[in-house]
């Protein structure tokens, strides 16, 4: 059976982050074409709101990359996108997507390896999510997952 | 799906007879002149659909003031909600509020292959039939919980204490681990289609585990599964009761008795459980059977109470704020310890103007859920 074709959207912020995608084409590793990145100004431009939409509109897996903490050109320092990563990610709990599904990504400027590898890795385990969850699809009746703590 | 023509002969915007009493009563209109319930009907019925309507339409809260004053029952929330649908036809774009992530959550939602986790708030005490054909229909308050955690709102907290109620009273009942969102925000939004994607897949579910009768605590939930489900859908057989219903019955027959609690509190009336569903005196006469409790009527309410300034999560501005100010400071105002309300929506639109208040006038009194309170007035003597 093929490879099902796993679409992955990162959110790169415009300086560490962006530099590690640019440093990928300058060290000539490539990452699969099925990572599109979209380039923010700072991460903290990004709410729950965007990240679910990019859900909503078919994308596996979204990634946030963005600066190490310390090393913010706005000083924010992620406080935001930590409590809108914590946010999204429990909706998705929520929606029985699973929250692996998201993940936020802080590496030094340039490290065109390390997110090749980090992407890599984030694809297969949304691959074995997938899998797990067309099981669970397939299922006719989804196990009634409701405690019944007594017959009354 | 629908054409102008229906619409008007349907709301019965032709009787409007230009006298601007909707206007006069509308709280959007107070705070924003540019918005103006008479004129959007008389503009829409001159033009007679030849031009896209203002952008105005979207300023709507849909609290039902205008119905409960015209002298014609011009159906004006239904009109705004077929001019939006027209709007959204036509390209309009929608301003949501808080980055569209409600929205976003119901169209996900609606997926026929969502598989949702959304009972892990049910604590231990609380117990479910295993077979029952009433359900409780617990709504979006898991969700709402975590979206709106900066505001420090615990919507759920409602939901538990509805549970509570309904164990103390015998009554048996059984929840549905995949349930949907009602769709109302949808529906009110224009988006008609996303609104019967999900009422279909809330029909499959109920239809699947055999369920007659629905009991909610969200007025919302209430009212859209009991007025507009079957408005849309044929085969709609369903029984839906809302919680202050039935535990108002159950304390007049004696089988619960409420405890003890020393508070003052003001009651404040949802538009969507009051004007919309008339249930005006059932919260009142639970509030009444707790002992102790001290109640103060708020300046505006059953019929006239305030709406809360919500919206269905788009369009929501200064407008919105300065009316949320008015309903809080109409609550301060009444000497009360805590606002009670029986609707989840109140207490985070409530909850927003508190802590987004640039200044020191907006009144930070506490806002608590009619069922939370109801079960903690039971907590010392059982439950804990």
């Amino acid at each position: 059976m093929a490879t099902p074709y796993i679409e992955i959207l990162v959110f790169a912020c415009n300086w560490d982050g962006w530099s590690c995608i640019e440093a990928t084409a300058n060290l000539g590793v490539g990452y699969p074409a099925s990572v599109k990145v979209v380039r923010v100004s700072c991460l903290s431009r990004i709410h729950a709101g965007l990240i679910l939409k990019a859900f909503e509109f078919g994308a596996d897996g979204v990634m946030l990359l963005g600066c190490e903490s310390g090393r913010c050109l706005f000083g924010v320092n992620g406080e935001y996108i930590i409590n809108e990563h914590e946010k999204a990610r429990s909706i998705l709990k929520i929606l029985g997507m699973r929250q692996d599904r998201l993940v936020l990504v802080q590496l030094p400027a340039f490290s065109g390896q390390e997110f090749v590898m980090q992407v890599k890795n984030f694809i297969v385990e949304i691959e074995r999510l997938s899998a797990s969850r067309r099981a669970k699809i397939t299922d006719p009746e989804p196990a009634q997952d409701i405690a019944v703590l007594s017959q009354q | 799906m629908f054409d102008l023509q229906s619409v008007i002969s349907d709301t019965g915007v032709r009787l409007c007879l230009d006298c601007g009493k909707c206007t006069v009563v509308c709280p959007v209109t107070r705070y924003d002149a540019e918005f103006n319930p008479r004129r959007i009907v008389q503009e829409v019925l001159r033009l007679n659909g030849r031009s896209p309507v203002s952008d105005t339409i979207w300023s709507c809260i849909s609290c039902n003031m205008c119905m409960e004053r015209c002298n014609y029952n011009v159906k004006f929330t239904d009109f705004i909600r077929f001019l939006r649908y027209k709007a959204l036809e036509e390209g309009a774009e929608i301003k949501y509020s808080h980055g569209g992530a409600p929205q976003t959550i119901m169209h996900i939602m609606a997926h026929r292959e969502t598989r949702q986790d959304r009972l892990n708030w049910l604590p231990e005490d609380i117990k479910i039939a295993k077979q029952s054909d009433t359900a409780f229909f617990v709504g979006c308050a898991p969700y709402f919980d975590v979206l709106f955690s900066d505001l420090g709102v615990s919507t759920i907290e409602g939901t538990r204490g509805a549970l509570r109620l309904l164990n103390h009273a015998q009554i048996p009942f059984t929840l549905i681990p995949n349930e949907r969102c009602c769709g109302r925000d949808l529906l009110l939004t224009g988006d008609i289609d996303g609104f019967l994607t999900l009422a279909r897949a809330n029909i499959h579910e109920f239809g699947k585990r055999g369920i007659k009768n629905i009991i909610t605590s969200c007025p919302e939930c209430y009212y859209t599964l009991k007025i507009d489900y079957p408005k849309f859908l044929e085969d709609w057989d369903i029984t839906v009761v809302h919680i202050t219903e039935i535990i108002a019955q159950v304390i007049e027959t004696g089988e619960l008795t409420l405890g003890k609690l020393e508070q003052k509190v003001t009651y404040h009336d949802p538009c969507t459980l009051g004007r919309y569903s008339r249930i005006f005196d059932q919260p009142r006469s639970i509030l009444a059977s707790m002992e102790g409790i001290e109640v103060a009527e708020i300046s505006d309410n059953r019929e006239k109470s305030l709406c809360c300034g919500a919206s269905p999560w788009a369009h929501c501005g200064t407008v919105n704020a300065q009316i949320q100010k008015e309903r809080l400071a109409q609550a301060g105002a009444t000497g009360a310890d805590i606002l009670i309300t029986a609707c989840p929506k109140c207490q985070i639109h409530l909850k927003c103007a508190q802590k987004n208040a640039e200044s020191n006038d907006v009144c930070q009194i506490e806002i608590q859920d009619i069922c939370d309170l109801a079960a903690r007035s039971l907590l010392p003597q059982e439950v804990s």
